[in-house]
């Protein structure tokens, strides 16, 4: 008898603990499953399609906007500007913010308003960096062609010349990102065991040789997450490309991004294709996101 | 550090350990100090840049001090002859900015409560769903969501710029981790007084988490602030550009080395987020380590 008393009560109770998460959530989930999920599988369709906007009736076409870009020279172009665009940027992107986060640490004079002069630039949207630097690299009136002319150094006309224009978007882009980089490295760099450094000083280590025994290794970790979320964003780079080039000279910097966006919202809008192209870039940093996966586990198990 | 040094008692002025360091380690000071001004330097072109007559700007030898100085370039963007209204892309850019992050912030905190505090059917794989998009990164989307905007008929509106944006995983995320690391006794206590879900979350979760999601509106009030090719693609009405969209048009509306005015516009798309980063140096920072997580 208690028993049939109980029952009711209960699975009231169960009924509430089940509405009442969904009914937090509810927001959130109907945004979730309108704008990233049913996107996500809807993009996946029209890149197996012909549409195009204003187009009343799409046809499936099977895998030929995917088969088409493997003949398509400006989509090679484009896979190689970011490719290069990504690598050139590595080397200064992995190294700079991480000296500076090194000397930083070390306890210099002025250490918040330096990491603050690092930094600001982080804050600038990317078409800012890209108009200050276009000014910067102005080729006849720029501030910096007219230094390097003072000192007997004649460059070729920056952004206008087809072997220079994307290091120095690069140059742009390291920039603007060194400060935010470095941050964490500076943050990786607190969490180093006070006594390991203690130790090998004990053990008669200079900085140097402390540096490279203890820190550099316990850094690495770090170092691999900043190189992946380096690629991540940067087999993305669209935004600084469009202010300071354009994609140009001659296609030298036209990068994957721009490319989708050259084919899908301009001209004649071909969505169908610029589908295609974003979900090949997908699985190009879905595959980067899962060594970074990997790396973020094996860090958890160190 | 230097208290630990110094007499008991005696506490030296924090001038004078700077001072000290510059002294211990002057090689080392100085060429930081002077890389910092180099990293400076752009930028403190640019306002000089903005603050020039016309003609001085193409003066060479560069001239880093604006003699006459003028504000002239900035009355010049903010008149409506040219066909960029620099006025009327800084109130979008507020609109947007601004009402992203309120609503975020709302929707985001609201959704991680359950996923930290509740034991419910469904949770984990909301929660697996939710960090496996975080993995997607948010090009990918923008034909499917462009056609979606389009097919909505929400092309060059407000609702365009927000409304995707609110779907946040990495608020969502953020937020759950910091509710988790909280301490639940409070909790307990509070509901064997007998305060339901909706009060421990209005008036214990959320004024303990005042710092979260301060850092969580920084972070979302820059990216939405400077956002560029979201608002690019489905703004196609002068009236609706955002500052960012506005200001890399202005090379077409003027010439592509008028770059008075241009420069003009970089200082004002760059002052608000000067201004919170002077404010909140340090939540900036803070909030910085996180966000990788989100590319």
């Amino acid at each position: 008898m208690a028993k049939s008393i109980s029952l009711p009560r209960r699975s009231a109770l169960d009924w509430k603990a089940v509405v009442v998460p969904y009914l937090y959530l509810g927001p959130f989930l109907v945004l979730f499953l309108v704008f990233r999920v049913y996107p996500l599988l809807y993009g996946l369709y029209i890149s197996v399609t012909n549409a195009q906007l204003g187009r009343m009736s799409t046809a499936i076409v099977g895998f030929q906007n995917y088969s088409a870009l493997l003949s398509d020279p400006r989509f090679q172009t484009s896979v190689v500007n970011t490719a290069t665009f990504t690598l050139e940027a590595t080397i200064p992107v992995l190294g700079v913010p991480l000296l500076l986060a090194v000397v930083l640490n070390r306890g210099v004079a002025l250490r918040t308003l330096l990491r603050s002069a690092f930094f600001f630039p982080f804050t600038l949207s990317v078409v800012t960096v890209g108009l200050i630097w276009a000014w910067l690299l102005d080729p006849l009136v720029g501030p910096i062609t007219f230094y390097l002319n003072r000192v007997g150094i004649f460059p070729p006309p920056w952004l206008g010349d087809t072997h220079t224009a994307m290091p120095a978007i690069v140059l742009a882009t390291v920039w603007s990102v060194t400060g935010y980089y470095m941050v964490i490295y500076l943050a990786a760099l607190q969490d180093i065991p006070q006594q390991l450094l203690e130790a090998a000083a004990l053990d008669g280590a200079g900085g140097w040789q402390s540096f490279w025994s203890v820190t550099f290794p316990l850094l690495r970790p770090v170092m691999l997450f900043v190189v992946i979320i380096h690629i991540i964003g940067a087999l993305q780079v669209f935004g600084i490309i469009f202010v300071m080039t354009k994609g140009g000279p001659a296609d030298a910097t036209l990068s994957l991004v721009q490319y989708i966006y050259l084919i899908g919202f301009q001209g004649s809008f071909r969505l169908g294709p610029a589908a295609a192209m974003s979900w090949v870039l997908f699985v190009a940093i879905f595959v980067v996101s899962l060594i970074q996966f990997r790396v973020f586990r094996d860090q958890a198990e160190y | 550090m230097s208290q630990v040094q110094s007499v008991p008692g005696v506490t030296p002025a924090k001038g004078s350990a700077t001072i000290r360091r510059i002294g211990r380690r002057p090689l080392l000071s100085g060429l930081l100090l002077a890389l910092a001004v180099l990293w400076t330097l752009p930028s403190l072109w640019a306002l000089v840049t903005s603050l020039k007559q016309t003609p001085s700007i193409f003066k060479l030898p560069p001239v880093w001090i604006p003699a006459p100085f003028t504000i002239e370039q900035y009355v010049a963007i903010f008149s409506n002859d040219r066909s960029t209204d620099i006025g009327r892309a800084l109130i979008n850019s507020v609109v947007y900015a601004v009402v992203s992050t309120v609503l975020v912030i709302l929707i985001s905190a609201l959704a991680a409560y359950p996923l930290a505090r509740m034991k419910f059917p469904g949770r984990d794989v909301v929660f697996w769903s939710i960090v496996g998009s975080l993995m997607v990164p948010g090009v990918i989307n923008i034909v499917p969501l462009y056609l979606l905007v389009y097919t909505l008929g929400w092309m060059s509106t407000y609702q365009a710029l927000v409304v995707p944006q609110l779907a946040s995983a990495f608020g969502v995320f953020f937020l759950r981790q910091f509710f988790l690391s909280l301490p639940s006794e409070l909790e307990d206590a509070a509901r064997i007084d007998g305060a339901n879900s909706w009060d421990i979350f209005t008036r214990l979760l959320m004024p303990l988490s005042t710092a979260a999601l301060g850092t969580l509106a920084i972070l979302t009030f820059q990216w939405s602030w400077n956002d560029f090719t979201w608002p690019l693609i489905i703004l196609n009405q002068q009236s609706m550009f955002t500052l960012p969209v506005a200001l890399s048009l202005l090379q077409t509306a003027y010439s592509a080395t008028s770059y008075g005015p241009i420069m003009a516009g970089a200082v004002v798309s760059a002052l608000p987020l000067l201004l919170v980063f002077l404010l909140a140096n340090r939540q900036i920072v803070e909030g910085v380590k996180l966000s990788g997580l989100k590319t």
